[in-house]
């Protein structure tokens, strides 16, 4: 079954400054793909997510500036971005919540996020809940996450384990 | 006794006279050759470093508006050198001064490069340096001093000596690198291009600021300033 929470905090809005760090970057203007590899560190206001490798893919033809040029406009929030794919151990922090995968995309267009693994848990203050698959709309920051299927554990309908703390449930 | 020496014995006085006057001219023309020689290696030495300047690789043109040779090393006054990279796309680099040394031709010292060199069929970057060593041989552009790269889309990057292959595109900078455009900064404590400028590698200490209104709002910066945000 699936277990909706309001995973208010993750936002990537449009406006606000956004700072990505990384050993290293590699921009690959006829490909359309920035790739950021090592100790990978994305800020933007309280938001805050680490990772192995981040791989940006910026609209073909969107971009259109010079390498560098294409990356700085190949970046969360700005306007030509297709999508970000995020892997090597992803953890995202928000001011309530936190989320750790192995995976994670997130289609600029649907706003949606979607962080799957063997074990993706989303922690909410003292709240843990263990499942496969986390679907968060960024928009409205409202999460799904769904349990692990018996066969790999993509498919939907799994058993979800949720550790509600007493004093937590308000 | 060689040939000469028996010949000259059964001479007659006068033929002993005639071999004289031959020694004497032949003297005289190794004294002449003494001379001439030197002169004449030291000019094709130069025809060669003009040569060797001039030549480059096939589709280089150089103008040169005014040359002098002091202690041994050709200067030129602001010497303008046009070519085509392997994808025969223009380019072009200037310098207020290039000198080369006499002996050692290939690579050619040059002070205040301003150099032009294409991305793609329309977009370009230029070069702005105080210093850099040009080998025509392999055309490479080795630059001793800080960079300034811009262009023309709006890139601005500072960088410090590096290498640039201008006929594959490619540039190596080994030093800290920052690169602005429209609101965004990289900075790295390094950078390769590859591919004919379209492969940026930035490595170490890589930091990316993105500021998305001046990135989204991409149109008149001035205007958003207005706008008051």
């Amino acid at each position: 079954q699936q277990t909706q929470s309001n995973f208010g905090g993750l936002k990537i809005s449009g406006d606000q400054p956004i700072q990505i760090e990384s050993d290293k970057l590699e921009v690959r203007d006829t490909d359309g793909v920035a790739i950021f590899t090592g100790n990978v560190n994305v800020v933007q206001g309280p938001t805050l997510m680490r990772a192995g490798r981040m791989t940006v893919y910026y609209a073909k033809g969107a971009a259109g500036g010079a390498g560098a040029g294409a990356a700085a406009s190949a970046t969360p929030g700005s306007g030509n971005i297709d999508k970000l794919e995020v892997d090597g151990k992803v953890y995202v922090k928000s001011e309530t919540q936190v989320a750790t995968a192995d995976k994670a995309t997130f289609d600029m267009g649907t706003e949606i996020l979607v962080m799957t693994g063997n074990e993706v848990v989303l922690t909410d203050g003292p709240n843990v809940i263990v499942g496969c698959r986390l679907t968060v709309r960024m928009g409205t920051g409202e999460a799904t996450l769904d349990g692990c299927g018996k066969g790999g554990q993509q498919d939907k309908g799994g058993r979800v384990k949720m550790l509600l703390q007493p004093k937590a449930t308000q | 006794m060689s040939a000469a020496q028996q010949d000259t014995r059964r001479l007659p006085p006068s033929g002993r006279d005639h071999a004289f006057a031959g020694a004497i001219r032949h003297s005289r023309r190794v004294r002449f050759f003494k001379i001439a020689l030197p002169v004449l290696s030291l000019l094709i030495a130069i025809g060669f470093a003009g040569y060797s300047w001039l030549l480059t690789p096939a589709s280089v043109v150089i103008a040169v508006d005014g040359s002098a040779i002091r202690d041994g090393k050709i200067v030129m006054a602001n010497p303008k050198m046009n070519g085509f990279t392997s994808n025969n796309l223009p380019y072009s680099m200037n310098a207020a001064r290039a000198i080369q040394e006499l002996t050692r031709t290939g690579a050619i010292e040059l002070e205040e490069i301003d150099a032009r060199f294409p991305i793609a069929a329309d977009r370009w970057a230029t070069i702005r340096a105080e210093a850099g060593v040009y080998d025509d041989e392999t055309n490479v552009l080795r630059i001793t001093s800080p960079i300034t790269l811009t262009t023309s889309d709006g890139l601005q990057a500072d960088l410090g000596p590096s290498e640039v292959d201008i006929a594959a595109g490619e540039l190596r900078s080994p030093s800290p690198v920052r690169i602005e455009q429209g609101g965004s900064t990289i900075s790295a404590d390094s950078l390769e291009v590859l591919d004919k400028g379209t492969v940026f590698v930035f490595e170490n200490r890589v930091r990316m600021q993105v500021d998305p209104r001046t990135v989204n709002g991409v149109g008149d910066r001035a205007e958003m300033q207005d706008a008051g945000q």
